[in-house]
């Protein structure tokens, strides 16, 4: 399946632009994506342990199943204020 | 109340005390973030803020009616500005109103705390070298590989070394 990887604060430091287009073997869960991600660069995948996933406005856990399409925000530790 | 809790121009004051007077309450806070001219030894000459706002939207939203519920406050009230800010500019307005003071300062700093540590916001600083290095905070994932101290903590926060990158600006 095709979906898009949006990134968000420092993560956009280690991609190509702010979205990433991946394609992932069916079934696939937001964990699968995460370990595409990670053969990027070892400094993205030291950064993605930290992250949290969004799709919309809701928080996904690692074990969410994942759907062809689907819109996955990268949320790296927060530091608002 | 709705307004938008992430703004992209100057925070006011009055625009958030709008509307909230009460004559039962008889304590007002308030706390204003503003942007520092240094970090951990270096000269800091701008900030940028962003942010995925539906879900930073909402989760402020939650945070308030959380925190008056916590602290038996009537009204709880916080915006953040995202974008570019100078030094002395407002990042955060947090606002509570209660009967009494010591409530209204607890749930202010619960208020701020929650804010700071929770809602998906980041903050990348410019200093006058010419670099630049986003502040590492909270993670906000409670299953991720390294969610130990996802949430309701506190602690300074630092810079990661791998985030530092050399910028070149018109």
């Amino acid at each position: 399946m095709q979906i898009q990887v949006l990134c968000y604060g420092a993560t956009r430091r280690h991609v190509d632009g702010d979205v990433i287009e991946l394609a992932l073997a069916e079934p696939a869960t937001v964990a699968d994506a995460l370990s595409a991600l990670s053969s990027v660069s070892t400094e993205l995948a030291e950064l993605l342990k930290q992250c949290a996933v969004a799709i919309g406005d809701e928080l996904v856990r690692r074990n969410h199943p994942l759907h062809a399409g689907d819109a996955l925000a990268l949320l790296p530790p927060v530091a608002g204020g | 109340m709705d307004f938008n809790r992430i703004q992209t121009t100057p925070l006011s004051l009055d625009a958030l005390l709008a509307g909230t007077e009460s004559p039962e309450c008889g304590a007002l806070t308030v706390f204003s973030g503003t942007v520092r001219d240094h970090h951990e030894g270096r000269s800091v000459l701008r900030l940028k803020y962003t942010s995925h706002v539906p879900l930073a939207e909402r989760m402020i939203r939650e945070i308030e009616r959380a925190t008056c519920a916590k602290f038996d406050v009537p009204l709880c009230r916080v915006v953040h500005r995202i974008g570019e800010l100078g030094i002395g500019e407002s990042a955060i307005l947090a606002i509570v109103r209660s009967g009494h003071r010591a409530e209204a300062f607890a749930a202010l700093k619960y208020l701020v705390d929650q804010v700071k540590h929770r809602v998906p916001i980041w903050k990348e600083e410019f200093y006058a070298d010419g670099s630049s290095a986003f502040v590492t905070g909270c993670c906000i994932a409670d299953d991720a590989d390294d969610a130990s101290h996802a949430g309701d903590h506190d602690h300074a926060h630092h810079h990661h070394a791998a985030h530092t990158h050399a910028h070149t600006e018109a």
